[in-house]
């Protein structure tokens, strides 16, 4: 599968301060790429260079494979975004300002204005000045115009901003359908991690100004999820066991004598007697393992999402 | 390119940018209408309507006001970027930045003409009822419209002064200050009636206003200062749109501006 967006040594300085440094960025078509991080962590910053909205001091973008510099307009004509608030012409109404977009993306069809209105669930309202809609609204119709042309990519800063909780869980399930469905890939940056954890393929880790892991989610779970580490004398036997005799299948042999169970987390005393009663000799059983936010806070050092 | 100044004007709809134009046309069709009151001749007879004397007081009162009032539309038009918040997803589409300045300049022109079209219509209803009645001498028509093209398009001068400051400070106010300024000196220049005043960019448009005065006036003679105040109104243009199209090309869009 190849690249929608990579970065590479991204880095956005002000005098000596790096505020961005040396990011590398990757990708992949289909993603839904969480980008997570505190508040000031750089994300927004990251975002705004690769809307060329701030220059880089040093590295390169590509996005669809070719860099920024040379194809700028035709990127972008791939790419829809909200960048850290979706502003609008507050004395136009919301189909005003679509056709303003829908102008300046050099599209044809008008009709396309209706369709993404719907989409996001704000038709009735179309005729409504955007001074008069509510902060969700807005969130909304942001969501909409970056949808209007069809992109490949979208970029999303914090996009659930103002939404009320089922709002998010519309927005998110809209995010997923897009991906799923039209095949979009999405970046979406966000200091929720909940939020990132919902939607995300894949997670990107920024603090600081630096990118500090980039994984898949698959791989996250596994390196982040809790599981009874249980010591034993012959773990093959063990592993026989509590599959016939508990029905277990989420389980893995870790080494000599290890294994991690993930399943039936608060039936130690249970996993103990069923090994001990068929002849297992049990020396340890210990719950083990980060949440999410366990392993955010260790690979960033104790930093707090805010 | 068309596209892009259609969405300018696009984003003007419902605003108040119109009592804006308003404040310009109101005063100056006003004021010339001021022509229309009975007068005696020296020789103690009426006197007819006086076609130039119009035209020199609707230019006067468009010179004085104008500055202030091109200056405030300029502000408006792209200070409102900014303190909408709308620069993120401008600077986002697939055009480039110098088009959009382009585009706002060209409405802003475009206030302008409309502007002056409409602080001259007394003048010209008038002149067309003088013209029917055949008591119009054709040329000061032709007079009166030269005045009024030189008067827009030399007011259009000083616009990347005021586009500099807007895109510089982000906010409509250095704009505001910049008006307020300009029009007090605009009024004390044209009330001295000085030959040099229009050496000052926002009072060269003054010129063919004074220009047509001088007829009324017999006082003959071009203005001795035109070629230097036309040579430092057009330093001031693309001095100052040399810095928009760098500024706006260059400049980094950062959160809340």
């Amino acid at each position: 599968m190849g690249f929608c967006l990579r970065t590479h040594h991204l880095t956005k300085r002000y005098g000596e301060k790096a505020v961005v440094h040396d990011i590398n960025l990757s990708i992949r078509t289909g993603d839904i790429y969480g980008f997570l991080g505190q508040n000031g962590a750089g994300k927004t910053t990251t975002l705004r260079m690769l809307m060329g909205l701030i220059r880089p001091s040093a590295g390169e973008i590509e996005l669809f494979g070719a860099g920024l510099k040379g194809s700028r307009a035709m990127a972008l004509e791939r790419v829809g975004a909200i960048i850290e608030y979706p502003g609008f012409y507050l004395n136009l109404s919301a189909a005003e300002n679509l056709e303003i977009h829908r102008r300046l993306m050099g599209m044809g069809n008008k009709e396309c204005i209706d369709e993404v209105l719907t989409t996001v669930g704000l038709l009735d309202a179309k005729q409504q000045k955007v001074k008069n809609y509510s902060l969700g609204m807005k969130q909304r119709l942001g969501i909409a115009r970056a949808l209007l042309h069809h992109p490949e990519l979208l970029i999303l800063d914090e996009p659930t901003n103002g939404l009320d909780p089922v709002g998010i869980k519309e927005v998110r399930q809209l995010f997923l359908d897009l991906a799923r469905q039209r095949g979009i890939s999405i970046l979406i940056s966000s200091h929720l991690l909940n939020e990132i954890e919902l939607l995300a393929t894949r997670i990107g880790i920024i603090h600081k100004g630096k990118l500090l892991e980039e994984i898949d989610y698959e791989a996250l779970q596994r390196k982040a999820r809790q599981y009874l580490e249980i010591k034993v004398d012959d773990e093959q036997r063990a592993a026989y066991i509590l599959e016939q005799k508990l029905g277990v299948t989420d389980y893995l042999v870790a080494g000599p004598g290890i294994l991690h169970l993930y399943e039936r987390l608060d039936q130690s005393a249970k996993v103990n007697f069923t090994l001990a009663s068929n002849g297992i000799g049990v020396k340890e059983i210990v719950l083990s393992g980060d949440s999410l936010e366990d392993y955010f806070l260790k690979i960033t050092g104790g930093a707090r999402l805010v | 390119m068309f596209s892009v100044f259609n969405t300018e004007m696009m984003k003007l709809k419902n605003t108040k940018i119109l009592w804006l134009v308003l404040i310009g046309v109101l005063p100056a069709n006003l004021v010339s209408l001021i022509a229309l009151l009975p007068k005696i001749a020296p020789a103690g007879t009426p006197a007819g309507i006086n076609l130039q004397d119009m035209f020199y007081r609707q230019g006067q009162m468009l010179t004085i006001w104008g500055p202030a009032l091109f200056a405030l539309m300029t502000g408006y038009i792209i200070a409102r970027e900014y303190q909408e918040r709308t620069i993120n997803q401008l600077f986002s589409y697939p055009v480039a930045r110098v088009s959009f300045l382009a585009a706002k300049l060209a409405a802003v022109l475009a206030l302008i003409a409309l502007t002056t079209v409409l602080s001259s219509v007394s003048v010209f209803v008038v002149g067309a009822k003088l013209v029917f009645q055949q008591h119009a001498d054709l040329n000061v028509l032709w007079l009166g419209m030269r005045m009024n093209m030189m008067i827009c398009a030399l007011s259009f001068g000083t616009i990347p002064v005021a586009a500099a400051l807007s895109m510089v400070g982000k906010n409509i106010i250095p704009v505001a200050v910049l008006g307020v300024f300009v029009t007090v000196i605009t009024a004390i220049g044209e009330a001295g009636h000085g030959s040099q005043g229009i050496l000052f960019p926002w009072l060269t448009p003054y010129w063919p206003v004074r220009q047509l005065a001088q007829g009324i006036a017999q006082n003959s003679g071009p203005n001795p200062y035109a070629t230097p105040a036309l040579v430092v109104l057009a330093l001031t243009f693309i001095i100052s749109l040399i810095f928009c199209v760098v500024y706006y090309a260059r400049a980094d869009v950062h959160s809340g501006s």
